[in-house]
Order: C-alpha cells, then sequence, then structure tokens
C-alpha cells in the first residue's frame, strides 16, 4: 500500500511539468501581448519595449520558462502585471471562496445524487424513478447561470430569504485566519457570522452542485441496477437479511467505487469550473479572476492558477484511488502483491 | 426511510419547479412593461440632497462589475479604480461638479507666469493625511518627481500624459510650490484634476510601501482606506480629520458584482443602494424594481473614421458623399435606444470648447448618390470590432452593419471584416482598411484631448491617418492659448474645419447609467465617469 502511494505520488511530478510547459506556451503562443493592455492607451513604444524587458518578455521562451520553473520549485509564481501583488498573494486571497463553495456543492450533489440514484434504482421503473430520471436530466441540461438567476429571483428576490449574492455581510466579516469564513467564524466564536456565511452559501452550492448532482445520480443509478442483479445481493436475500441492509451494506457499498471516481473527478471540475456560478452569485473566487486574467494576459497570474488547479486534479485522484483502495479489497490486495 | 426519501425528493421537486416558474414569470413581466424612465432621471453633477439626511443610514453601499486594479493613482488606468481613488485622495486641482472647468482643492490658488511656463500654486495648510503626516508641498514634489524620469516606470500609464510637460518642481516654501513646464500646455491645469496619476498620496506610505500604494491607499480625502477583500469588497470609513465638509456617510462599501443581472437584482432587493456598469437592457428592471435610473451625457465620442491614405478617401468629395449616405438621427435612435446622443461635434456638450453651431455632413440620398457616382464608389472595405465598447453598447459590428445598410440603398456595397478588440487594435494600425470604427473616452476634459487625436502622428491614435499641416499648427496654437473664450472658439473653428472636410463621421456620445435607491440622494456622479460619495446618503 506504501508503495503504491509513493508511486502515485512520484507520478505528480511529470503530470505538473507537462502542465506547466502546455500553459506556458499556450499563453505565449495564443494571448495578446501583455504590455500595451498593461500600460494602457498612452503607453509609448519605448514603455513598452522598457516594460517588456522588465518583465523578462524579451528573452527566448525557454529561458523565460526555465526562470519561472526555478521560482516556482522555490515557492516563487511571479508577480501579477496587473495588479503588482504576488501571485501566491492574489491566488490565496480567492481560493479559500473557490473550496469553501466546491465543498458545500459536493456535499450537496454527493448526498442527494447518491440519495436519488440509489432510490431510482431501487424502485426501477416505478414513479421515484422517472422523478430521479427528470430531475438527473434536468440538472444536467439546465444551464448553471439560469439556474443561478432563477434561483436568486425566487429565494432572494421574490421571497426574501437568501441574499442575492456575495460570501458573507461585509460588517459581519470574521478577522481572517484561514480565509475560510466558516471556520474563521467558528475560531471567532461568531455564530452571528457563521449562519450569515452558510445562507449565502445556499444558493452558489445549489446551483453549482446541480450538475454534479445529477451526474452523480445516473451513475449511482446505473451502479446500483448492476450490484443488485449480482449473485452475492441474491446470496444475501436468501441468507434472509432485511432489504435494507440488502441494499445499503452489500449493494450499496460495492456501487460506490465507480460513484466515488465520478465524485473525485468532479469535485476537480468544481474547483476549476466554478466561473458562470461565481459570476452571477458575486462569488469572490478564482473562477472569474481566471478568465479576467487571461483575457489580460496576465501570464504569471494564469499561469500559477492553472499549476495549483492541476494539482488538486492530481491529488483529488489520488485521494479517489485510495478510497477505492478501501472501498474494494481487491484492489488493496492486487497493489499489496504488486509490492 | 421510504418516507423521508419522498420527503426529500418531493421537497426538491417543488424547490426547482417553483424557481422554474418564477424565472418564467418575472422574464414576461420584464418584457410586457415598458415604464417611462425619463421622470427619474436627473441631470449630471445636479444635487440629489433631499431633507431626509437627518435620519440616514450609517453605510453606503456602491456595486461595481470589477475590483480596482489597485489604488495607487499613479499606477492604474482603469474606472473601477478610479471610483475608489477619488473618494480616498485629492488633486492640487478638482472640477467643478457639474463639468469639466478647474476649481481650487489641495490648491487655494494659482498664478501662471507670462510665459506660461511656470504655475505657482498656493497650498491649502492644516491638511493631513490619512497617516497623520502634514500634507505640504513637499509632498507634491514628492509624487510628481516620482512620476518624471528617472524616477518614473513604464507601469505609470498616465504619468507621461500628466506630466510629460513637466521640467522641475520647485518647493518656495511650505505651501508654495512652482511647477516648470518645457512647453506652453493650457491642458496642464485640467490635467491636475484627474483622477489618475494627479491625486497626492502621502509620502510617507509611498516611502514605507516602496513606492506603491496599490492595496493601502492613504491620501487626504473625505474617506479613509478600512480594507480591500479581493474579489468582494473595498471598504471606506469617514475621515474625521478631513479639512473640508465631513462625509455625511459614515461608511462606503465598494462591492464588486461581475454579472450585470446579479448587479441589478442586488439593487431591486435593497442589499446595496448604488449601481454602474449598466445598459439598455435592464433600465425596466431598475424602474419596476422601485429604484431610479440616473442619466447623463458621457465623456467620450463614437466615430466612423475614413482612411485618408487610399485612392478613394483621400478625395473629401468621396467622404462627403458616403457620409451622406448615412442617417445618423436614425441609426443613433434606433441603435442605442435613447441611451446615447447623437454627435454633431467631436466635442462633449460641456466640455470647454464646445460649438453648438458646429454641424456635420447632412443626410442627403440623392447627393450621396451624385457624389459616389461622381467618385466611381461601389465597394468600399471596411473593418469594425465585434466587442461593446463604453462609447459603443451595441459594438461595432452592429453599427458597421447598419452603416453597410444605408450605402446598399445608394449603390454601395460594403464588405466588413469583424476583430475582437486586441486583434482590432493591431489591425487598425496596419491600415488595411477604407473605414474603420472607433471611438475615444476623454481623460482630462480638456477639448485637446479629444482634438488632439486628429493631429496624432501615430496611426493607432489617429485612425483616419490625416496630416493636415494647417490643422496641426492650429492644435499648437490652441493648447498655448489661456483658458477662456478666445481658447474656446479656436476649438469651435478646428471642429469645423474637420467637419467641412468630413475626416470622420462622429456618430454618438454615449451616456452614463446608473441605477440607484429612490432612498439615496446627494451622490455626484461626474461627468469624467467617477462618482463622489462624500455628500451621499441613503435616508432610512
Amino acid at each position: 500500500m506504501l508503495k503504491f502511494i509513493i508511486k502515485r505520488v512520484l507520478m505528480v511530478i511529470p503530470v505538473m511539468i507537462g502542465v506547466s510547459i502546455i500553459v506556458f506556451s499556450l499563453m505565449r503562443v495564443f494571448s495578446p501581448d501583455p504590455a500595451p493592455i498593461v500600460l494602457g492607451q498612452h503607453a509609448t513604444q519605448e514603455a513598452i519595449t522598457t516594460w517588456r524587458m522588465a518583465n523578462g518578455l524579451d528573452k527566448p521562451v525557454v529561458v523565460q520558462y526555465l526562470t519561472y520553473l526555478w521560482g516556482a520549485l522555490q515557492g516563487d509564481l511571479g508577480v501579477s502585471y496587473f495588479s503588482k501583488a504576488s501571485v501566491a498573494k492574489e491566488i490565496g486571497a480567492r481560493f479559500p471562496a473557490t473550496i469553501e463553495l466546491a465543498i458545500a456543492a459536493i456535499i450537496f450533489a454527493s448526498i442527494f445524487g447518491i440519495l436519488l440514484g440509489v432510490v431510482a434504482a431501487v424502485k426501477k421503473n416505478s414513479i421515484f424513478d422517472a422523478a430521479g430520471s427528470l430531475i438527473a436530466l434536468v440538472g444536467v441540461s439546465i444551464p448553471i447561470f439560469w439556474l443561478g438567476i432563477l434561483l436568486i429571483m425566487f429565494f432572494s428576490g421574490f421571497l426574501h430569504l437568501l441574499p442575492s449574492g456575495g460570501r458573507i455581510n461585509v460588517l459581519l466579516e470574521p478577522a481572517r485566519v484561514t480565509g475560510f469564513y466558516m471556520v474563521d467564524a467558528v475560531i471567532a466564536g461568531d455564530w452571528a457570522a457563521l449562519k450569515d456565511a452558510l445562507l449565502h452559501l445556499v444558493l452558489p452550492s445549489l446551483a453549482l452542485g446541480m450538475y454534479s448532482m445529477a451526474i452523480i445520480t445516473r451513475m449511482t443509478r446505473s451502479s446500483m441496477l448492476e450490484s443488485l442483479g449480482q449473485e452475492y445481493v441474491r446470496t444475501a436475500r436468501a441468507k434472509g437479511l432485511r432489504e435494507i441492509k440488502v441494499v445499503g451494506k452489500h449493494a450499496l457499498r460495492n456501487s460506490l467505487i465507480p460513484v466515488t471516481t465520478v465524485i473525485g473527478l468532479q469535485f476537480g471540475a468544481l474547483l476549476g469550473g466554478a466561473l458562470l456560478t461565481e459570476s452571477v452569485f458575486s462569488w469572490p473566487g478564482i473562477g472569474k479572476f481566471t478568465v479576467d486574467s487571461i483575457l489580460k494576459s496576465d501570464f504569471p497570474v494564469v499561469q500559477g492558477i492553472v499549476l495549483l488547479v492541476a494539482l488538486i486534479f492530481v491529488t483529488v485522484n489520488l485521494v479517489a484511488d485510495l478510497v477505492y483502495a478501501y472501498l474494494d479489497p481487491r484492489i488493496k490486495y492486487a497493489s499489496k502483491k504488486e509490492g | 426511510m421510504k418516507k423521508t426519501v419522498l420527503l426529500l425528493m418531493l421537497t426538491l421537486t417543488v424547490a426547482l419547479a417553483a424557481g422554474l416558474l418564477a424565472g418564467c414569470g418575472g422574464t414576461s413581466e420584464t418584457t410586457a412593461t415598458t415604464a417611462a424612465t425619463s421622470d427619474t432621471t436627473v441631470a449630471p453633477g445636479e444635487s440629489t440632497t433631499t431633507a431626509a439626511e437627518a435620519a440616514a443610514a450609517d453605510t453606503f453601499t456602491y456595486a461595481q462589475g470589477a475590483d480596482p486594479r489597485g489604488l495607487d493613482p499613479a499606477l492604474v488606468d482603469d474606472g473601477e479604480s478610479a471610483k475608489i481613488i477619488v473618494n480616498v485622495y485629492e488633486g492640487l486641482l478638482k472640477y467643478a461638479d457639474d463639468s469639466t472647468a478647474v476649481e481650487p482643492s489641495l490648491a487655494e490658488s494659482w498664478e501662471i507666469s507670462d510665459d506660461g511656463l511656470s504655475y505657482t500654486f498656493k497650498l491649502r495648510q492644516g491638511v493631513k493625511f490619512h497617516d497623520g503626516t502634514d500634507f505640504n508641498a513637499e509632498a507634491v514634489k514628492f509624487n510628481i518627481d516620482r512620476q518624471l524620469p528617472p524616477q518614473v516606470t513604464p507601469d505609470m500609464g498616465y504619468a507621461g500624459f500628466v506630466f510629460g510637460s513637466v521640467k522641475d518642481v520647485v518647493v518656495d516654501d511650505d505651501y508654495t510650490v512652482t511647477i516648470n513646464l518645457t512647453q506652453k500646455n493650457t491642458a496642464f491645469l485640467a490635467n491636475l484634476a484627474m483622477c489618475l496619476a494627479a491625486p497626492i498620496v502621502s509620502p510617507k506610505a509611498l516611502t514605507d510601501g516602496n513606492n506603491s500604494v496599490m492595496e493601502a491607499p492613504v491620501g487626504t480625502g473625505p474617506y479613509k482606506f478600512v480594507k480591500w477583500s479581493k474579489g468582494e469588497n473595498v471598504v471606506l470609513e469617514r475621515n474625521d480629520d478631513y479639512w473640508g465638509e465631513k462625509a455625511k456617510t459614515k461608511n462606503v462599501i465598494f462591492r464588486f458584482i461581475s454579472d450585470n443581472s446579479a448587479r441589478v437584482l442586488a439593487l431591486n432587493n435593497d442589499e446595496v443602494d448604488m449601481i454602474d456598469g449598466i445598459d439598455a437592457t435592464v433600465v425596466n428592471q431598475i424602474t419596476q424594481g422601485g429604484d431610479k435610473l440616473f442619466q447623463a451625457e458621457g465623456m467620450n465620442v463614437n466615430y466612423m473614421a475614413y482612411n485618408t491614405t487610399t485612392e478613394m478617401f483621400k478625395d473629401q468629395a468621396a467622404r462627403v458623399a458616403f457620409s451622406q449616405a448615412i442617417n445618423r438621427e436614425e441609426l443613433v435612435t434606433s441603435l442605442y435606444q435613447g441611451y446615447s446622443d447623437m454627435a454633431e461635434t467631436i466635442l462633449p456638450t460641456f466640455v470647454p470648447g464646445y460649438d453648438a453651431t458646429v454641424k456635420q455632413v447632412a443626410y442627403d440620398v440623392e447627393k450621396a448618390k451624385a457624389g459616389l457616382a461622381a467618385a466611381g464608389i461601389t465597394k468600399v472595405h471596411m473593418i469594425t470590432y465585434t466587442n461593446p465598447r463604453p462609447y459603443n453598447a451595441a459594438t461595432g459590428v452592429a453599427l458597421a452593419t447598419a452603416i453597410q445598410g444605408y450605402l446598399q440603398k445608394v449603390g454601395v456595397e460594403c464588405t466588413i471584416d469583424t476583430f475582437d478588440w486586441t486583434t482590432y487594435k493591431e489591425k487598425v494600425k496596419a491600415g488595411d482598411y477604407d473605414i474603420c470604427f472607433y471611438g475615444w473616452i476623454g481623460d482630462n476634459g480638456d477639448p485637446d484631448n479629444f482634438m488632439n487625436l486628429l493631429a496624432d502622428p501615430d496611426p493607432s491614435m489617429n485612425v483616419a491617418r490625416w496630416q493636415d499641416e494647417t490643422y496641426i499648427a492650429d492644435i499648437k496654437t490652441a493648447l498655448a492659448i489661456p483658458n477662456g473664450a478666445e481658447r474656446d472658439a479656436k476649438y469651435g473653428e478646428m471642429e469645423k474645419y474637420v467637419a467641412e472636410r468630413a475626416i470622420w463621421l462622429p456618430i454618438s456620445h454615449a451616456q452614463s447609467l446608473a441605477g440607484y435607491r429612490a432612498e439615496v440622494s446627494g451622490f455626484i456622479y461626474h461627468v469624467t465617469g467617477t462618482v463622489f460619495l462624500s455628500k451621499a446618503v441613503v435616508a432610512k
């Protein structure tokens, strides 16, 4: 098991180098020159040349890349061309918001997705199955920004139950310790702030998690149907086990292996792909920041964010594999044998 | 278990269905009603203060579309930064509330030497920066020197524009400072009132911050900086030691809501008090939600330019004939739905030098047909941009297509190549076009800032590529004439000179639009696009 983990961890290195080369090259090939964008409408050619030299953009791309890599290995991701703040600081200021939202969304998606999937499989071809399929279909089809606007209009504009956007009422903002408002609110013992942060989280996590919930529902349903048809389920029933135990312990646990992978991948996608939700709910995460930075050719910021998201993707996959090993003893056995 | 599952499923389904229904209802309502907006508008700079100030809220929340780029006036060039900067900092001079005429601010008075090259400012005494240090002549020198060679850096985008004509700065005494110029430049005074480069920053804060106060601004303004949560908000609080009239509302929060609809919903939901960055599509939503619309002429011009270096449009008669084919009044009304004013002049009406007697080539189909036939024009190559621009909300494509339609009626076929804005600027620079579409957002409210474009040797600024000796000489003369009637008249003459030659076809001046709650009063939405909030109040 240990060797399995070490092997997987070591694989992260070539993946990260590959990602850094790709993003570095793409930005330089396809993005417009940042100098005129940074320097504005009054920039002279001389100022543009000086600025490019000051930022190393006059050097060959390979030299630029190696300089960047050397810096990145030492934890220096560079400085934003626009805000002049360090990239790590810029990302650090926004990333907790994205993680908080992604966690809330994946919790919502997993709970409801698995629940709907199980019910649909157990009550196959019933009204519950049809309802589950319908919700899954709607979840996959509905555009996030539209769902977001509908949720705001109904819960915020009409019912006045929930705030329309933002992470917290600025006057309740707890002292920043971790950047996760819920954690910070708990540390500060400020329950009003915690409640406010939670209320702000409801609509964006619902909108963001809807697609993932639909995917998880479908995966759970098909996986459960397969498991329910297996002989060990028949055996369990033959032994006289109660149906809830057959479904919950035998069928569900085995069905969860592919579902776990999907949840892992969805979580990764939620971290990198919350642009529309962040935009509609004014959620101060990295999704919108990434797009803005791409449009402005802010190379250091885009590179930093892509590397971070790639690292998270790889880590989440690794964790999913480990959970796999826990859920399916055969995987653990195989890896042991390999070692 | 079964019951719980059933309950959960039902709840979810009901919630979703309710959301869908609410959405449909809301949409149809929006399209069905057309509320009049004229009764809720106010003129630029008009004070909106009411008697409600007595019971005012202690927080004013303003929502804009994005974070500021930063809060060091020397290092930024964007409008989102400017709106916060003008409430935290002040310059030596400021603009009048309703125009771009300059008035005293941190400088109480000024004198210009006879040769027009030395400007001596008497500074206001007893003014302190938010960090407790004194504002004085040394602070002025420190701020200008950092934007002059050898200290200036290439990322100080407005340093060259604002201080490019400065030779040096001399401290005469603690509260008198003289700025010497290398050449006569009347626009220099307008530059000193600008919200970029010109505002005075605490020298101590700049020294402590390694010559940058991007994230920790320290000025002398009515509000002082509290904090900036990136992507979320900037919080300001009243400067109780302010030298002038203290701000009326204790806290000002700038919230960043990137999505247009979400910003309007936040206003309708009373979560914010004022919003900007809106367009015509959400005006009904604002007024139907019980909120008000602010609508005023903006400091910009949206125009079509002939490439005067091509064989076709070298000829003045050809340019005039082409312009005669276009019904600008109809075009502006249909494209901008009343949120842009048709432009007869390059200068907006509130800029000194505006002359109401200037008229562009009039719409006349018959003359256009005859003129185009005489010039032998049957095909024209246009290039345009796909994005909406601050001076053209309808996009360059919509504008070009409309003009293509008018020309079709007089038998001229226009081909249009479209590009995203960044690529477009490169194409304009390359010069492969007969006609292009462009615009200008004024910087300092001085007429030279607009009119100089047509004398600029750089083809990416002077997109008509027009180089006329007489006009270039006039531009130089006008820049040296002191502010006043003589200078204004000169710019009027130059407008007529350009209009007669049909170098550009000015299309429109886009209006500034903002939404605010009915309880809000006192804000000054300036013609330069910045918003002064020290007199703003929200009645409880």
